[in-house]
């Protein structure tokens, strides 16, 4: 398909999706080896299914969709998507877990609609949000950090319990449990306050969620590089946080037995991986200034109320979905101002 | 405060560039200035042909003043057009002989051929004194104090906006003094490869300050400034230093950003204004002139010398030599590039213009003309697979007039032009940063193109269409005015004669009494109802077999039988009336026999009304036997008619399937015949009751 350039510009900057593509997956790296470090291999297993399945999927819908395979699959678009998937899941689910979730996100989120550039929805958090309700017990049950459980899970481990749901030597119970934002939310249900559930052993301290904060701190570093590469943009990451920070301060201020603090809300769960690289897409985002601001904005409020008064312990993955139904409206009412309009 | 806020910003992100101008967006290219630049400037030998566009600029093509074989000086006018239309007379830029007035490629997109004066030069290089027309007392005299006297040369001298635009500067000039407050000198050149303005500017500056001051006297201008953009030290530097000895001059270095040179961007970077959507700068108060033309400028006023030549930029990956040289209008592209030495064979298109605004032109061997500042010979760059559009927004981040590129594609691809204007397409100059920052490779500025020229032909249609429209109906209103006007003629004609034979009556029946003449009316009226029948049965029966053939004819078209209809009709009225005339005169003379014989008044009124009525009693029979014997020749056709076709008549309105060319016919006539002969036996019915009715009553009076 490439041909000679007739027409001006002759100049290009050089960039491509390709390599847009690949430095977001390069600023996902410090992320990956946090997870490892906190909860052992079976991310990669995990990573490496998914990738199969991307494979697998990409190559079957291209053929079916008569399009060409290697310009598309060599987009690393779908890389993208899968990444957001296996950070969402528990590292030792089931096989078929991650496994119908790419395979979900990329026919029903992507080439359904007509592939790269044409979906309304995000992919990844559509197939994390099929999986989220139709498996809701193999999503839920989590691995502890090795620190907490006592337990490292080798990458055989890692293995048995992905393909066969158990090891030998030890039981589920003792390995796997609830993450903190679960904590949190089973803990009010029981009557037991914030201020309670955060002296539990899954946080450290100062309650700040063992584990997920040094996790989200690597995807804020890696979301920081690409800004200041200008690979995505700021309003995403400001307008989520602000909106999320400032709902939990100011609710937090009002009731702190009900409602945890900002940090706990900003470095638990998938926040700073949605907020650098997630609502990020620009395919299912608002593409005016503005409205990049007003979607992120929606999103991290949305996500408080999901957390708080909705019935999900995390509610990442709906919020996106819901502000991603509202990317034409919010186009339509961002319209930048012209040069020379009033 | 900010800016130094801003610089510390873009260590860690480096686009924040963009916040340290006024207008939005903005792209920063590898600019490949030193290419060009570090040679000095070159003189380029005399071409042995030199090709002269007829249309260099933005209008109507000039006519050629001068003939084939035609000795031309230099600097002689050889082309001009009526000064009704816009245009910018050429002077020849050496002197030689005409050897050809002909079509040839133009160095312009659309790869069109246009006419052109070829000159061969000669070696004496012969110059004409004066081509401008100075009054004999030089210095001061040419200096023009009024707008009008600045046009005046300006026109003369066949000066156009040489930043590439070739508008004809002097239509540009306004006409008043003081309109204008500032003058700002484009000294921008943000293109990359182009580096003709900054060697100007360094070797020239006070020409461009001075050519910049006549106009500013001119137009009572008070304040002038001149942007140059950062990257051009050297031009900055001189121009400075030349500003000192002019009045209110002011050199404003500015960020290398592309595209800063936009007229648009530059005011607003200057001044900070906008110029408001659908006007010029003009109307802002504001004049904007390149540096090269100002040069321009400054030469025909001060030297009188009309523009024969530019300077030019001569750069490219492809050449081992790249410069910069005064060309003659007219010179060759491939004569100077292979000057500058390609690297290879130049068997790839050369580019006029910049790699960002430029174009490649159709072949290589097209002349350097008024707007042409830059030659590029780079050799062919193959474009990236185009992707799907990921909606980055880099394009709408670039865009410096702050348009939404992503959804002017998104619209321009689905042919939703609406949308397309709606998002103000035609605001976009089409300087090509979305699609140099888009990820996607996507030609966005050729779908802006696309977009723009589809919508503008739609627009032409529409016109024509709105156009064709409008004639159509004042046709049909001629037509209809036409034909009132003619029956209202007719009615005239016809009440004048009616009142003519009213008026003979009485004066001829001096016997008879006013209730004669009342009595007597309806018996001719009858009379004449009957004729008038009789008239509209032929009109209809002459009308039918049309009727039925005419069904899938337009309306226009079917509106001809009717009107003849209608003619037929007033022609029997006509002809009604001249019966009744005569009618009249006859029972008139009649009676006037009888009056004679008779001596009392009534029995002549009864044996009148009588004869009337016997009349149309006699009509009432005649018709009755006439229908009797259609009734009887009709039935004789049905009868000798085969089977099948009393089945589709009996079927009736022609829906019958088979052979219809052989059954249509007959049974329209049979149809047609059928049809008189109901109505003349209505007709004849009608008359029958009439007279009927008129002899009761006439019982009744007796």
């Amino acid at each position: 398909m490439s041909q000679r350039l007739t027409t001006s510009p002759f100049l290009h900057n050089n960039s491509s999706v390709q390599k847009l593509m690949l430095q977001i997956q390069l600023a996902a790296l410090p992320a990956l080896l946090t997870h490892i470090y906190f909860f052992g291999l079976g991310i990669t297993i995990q990573w490496t299914l998914a990738v199969l399945t991307l494979l697998v999927v990409e190559t079957t819908m291209l053929k079916l969709r008569n399009r060409p395979v290697m310009p598309y699959l060599s987009d690393l678009s779908g890389l993208i998507t899968v990444t957001g998937i296996v950070f969402c899941i528990p590292p030792e689910s089931p096989w078929w877990l991650v496994v119908s979730a790419v395979t979900f996100a990329l026919i029903f989120g992507k080439h359904l609609y007509g592939g790269l550039g044409y979906n309304p929805f995000n992919p990844a958090m559509l197939g994390y949000a099929f999986v989220l309700i139709s498996f809701p017990a193999e999503i839920s049950h989590w691995t502890l950090p090795s620190t907490l459980s006592g337990h490292t899970l080798s990458f055989i481990d890692s293995f048995h319990l992905i393909f066969y749901g158990h090891i030998p030597s030890l039981s589920l119970d003792q390995i796997t449990g609830a993450t903190p934002l679960d904590a949190i939310k089973t803990g009010l249900t029981m009557g037991k306050s914030v201020t309670d559930s955060l002296q539990s052993h899954l946080f450290y301290l100062d309650a700040l969620p063992y584990g997920w904060t040094e996790l989200n701190i690597a995807f804020l570093v890696g979301g920081l590089y690409l800004l200041s590469r200008n690979y995505i943009r700021w309003q995403y990451p400001v307008g989520f946080l602000l909106a999320l920070g400032g709902m939990s301060a100011i609710f937090h201020a009002i009731d702190p037995n009900t409602y945890a603090s900002a940090s706990v809300n900003l470095f638990s769960g998938g926040v700073m991986l949605a907020a650098f690289f997630i609502i990020t897409d620009p395919v299912t985002s608002s593409t005016t200034p503005k409205g990049r601001f007003i979607f992120a904005f929606g999103i991290g409020v949305l996500v408080f109320i999901i957390r708080n008064w909705g019935a999900f312990p995390d509610g990442i993955a709906f919020a996106i979905l819901l502000m991603n139904l509202c990317v034409p409206l919010i186009d339509q009412y961002t319209k930048p101002r012209v040069m020379g309009y009033k | 405060m900010k800016t130094q806020l801003i610089k510390w910003l873009t260590k860690i992100y480096p686009i924040a560039k963009r916040a340290l101008k006024k207008f939005h967006g903005g792209v920063f290219p590898s600019y490949y200035k030193e290419l060009s630049s570090r040679h000095t400037t070159l003189q380029t030998s005399l071409p042995k042909e030199l090709i002269l566009p007829l249309n260099q600029h933005i209008g109507a093509e000039d006519l050629p003043l001068v003939a084939m074989g035609d000795k031309v000086k230099k600097y002689q006018l050889i082309a001009a057009a009526d000064l009704k239309n816009l245009h910018a007379p050429i002077h020849a830029p050496a002197s030689g002989t005409i050897t050809a007035i002909e079509y040839r490629q133009l160095p312009h997109t659309s790869g069109l051929t246009g006419l052109c004066i070829v000159i061969t030069t000669d070696e004496q290089q012969v110059e004409q004194t004066n081509p401008l027309n100075f009054p004999a007392k030089k210095g001061d005299a040419c200096q023009p104090n009024t707008p009008q006297a600045l046009k005046d040369i300006v026109y003369q001298a066949g000066i156009v906006g040489m930043g590439g635009a070739g508008f004809p500067t002097f239509a540009k000039i306004p006409n008043v003094k003081g309109k204008i407050q500032t003058l700002i000198i484009n000294g921008a050149e943000c293109e990359p490869f182009i580096t003709c303005d900054d060697v100007l500017m360094q070797q020239h500056a006070s020409e461009v300050l001075s050519g910049a001051q006549i106009i500013a006297k001119a137009l009572a201008c008070p304040s002038i400034i001149a942007g140059i953009e950062d990257n051009k030290p050297l031009a900055i530097k001189a121009m400075k230093q030349a500003a000192h000895k002019f009045e209110n001059i002011q050199i404003q270095p500015l960020l290398t950003i592309y595209p800063m040179g936009g007229e648009k961007q530059l005011i607003k970077e200057l001044l900070n204004t906008e110029i408001p959507a659908g006007t010029h700068a003009i109307d802002s108060g504001i004049l904007m002139m390149n540096v090269s033309t100002l040069r321009a400028i400054h030469q025909a006023i001060n030297l009188g010398r009309p523009l024969i030549s530019r300077l030019i930029t001569v750069s490219g990956l492809g050449l081992d030599k790249p410069f910069n040289s005064e060309v003659l209008l007219g010179t060759p592209f491939e004569q100077l590039v292979e000057q500058a030495q390609p690297k290879s064979a130049l068997n790839y298109p050369l580019i006029q213009g910049g790699p960002m605004m430029g174009f490649e032109v159709p072949n290589n061997q097209v002349p350097v003309i008024k707007t042409t500042n830059c030659i590029l010979a780079n050799p062919p760059q193959t474009t990236e697979t185009t992707m799907p559009c990921i909606r980055c927004g880099e394009c709408m981040d670039a865009c410096p007039i702050n348009l939404l590129p992503q959804q002017l594609y998104w619209y321009s691809r689905s042919h939703e032009f609406e949308k397309v204007e709606k998002l103000n397409l035609f605001d976009c100059i089409e300087c090509g940063c979305c699609s140099f920052v888009c990820p996607s490779h996507i030609p966005l500025v050729q779908y802006y193109r696309f977009a723009k020229s589809e919508i503008k032909t739609a627009k032409i249609e529409q016109q024509k269409a709105n156009l064709a429209q409008k004639r159509h109906e004042n046709k049909l209103a001629r037509e209809a005015r036409l034909k009132a006007e003619k029956d209202a003629r007719i009615k005239a004609k016809k009440e004048a004669i009616k009142q003519k034979a009213l008026l003979k009556a009485a004066n001829t029946d001096e016997d008879a009494s006013a209730p004669t003449k009342i009595k007597k009316s309806p018996a001719v009226a009858a009379a004449e109802k009957a004729a008038a029948m009789r008239k509209k049965k032929l009109t209809q029966t002459s009308q039918y077999p049309i009727d039925t053939q005419t069904q899938t004819q337009t309306e226009e078209m079917s509106k001809k039988p009717a009107l003849s209809a209608r003619e037929k009709a007033i022609a029997a009225a006509k002809k009604r009336s001249t019966q009744t005339k005569s009618n009249v005169e006859n029972s008139a003379e009649k009676r006037k026999r009888k009056a004679q014989t008779a001596s009392n008044s009534p029995s002549v009124i009864e044996t009148a009304e009588q004869k009337a009525i016997r009349r149309a009693a006699e009509l009432a029979k005649n018709m009755k036997k006439k229908a009797l014997a259609e009734k009887n020749r009709v039935e004789k056709q049905t009868n000798n008619a085969p089977e099948d076709h009393q089945l589709t008549t009996s079927q009736n309105t022609g829906t019958g399937t088979q052979d219809k060319s052989v059954i249509e016919k007959p049974i329209a006539n049979k149809r047609a015949v059928a049809m008189q002969a109901a109505k003349e036996r209505a007709a004849a019915m009608k008359a029958k009751k009439l007279a009927e009715a008129l002899q009761t009553k006439n019982e009744k009076i007796e």
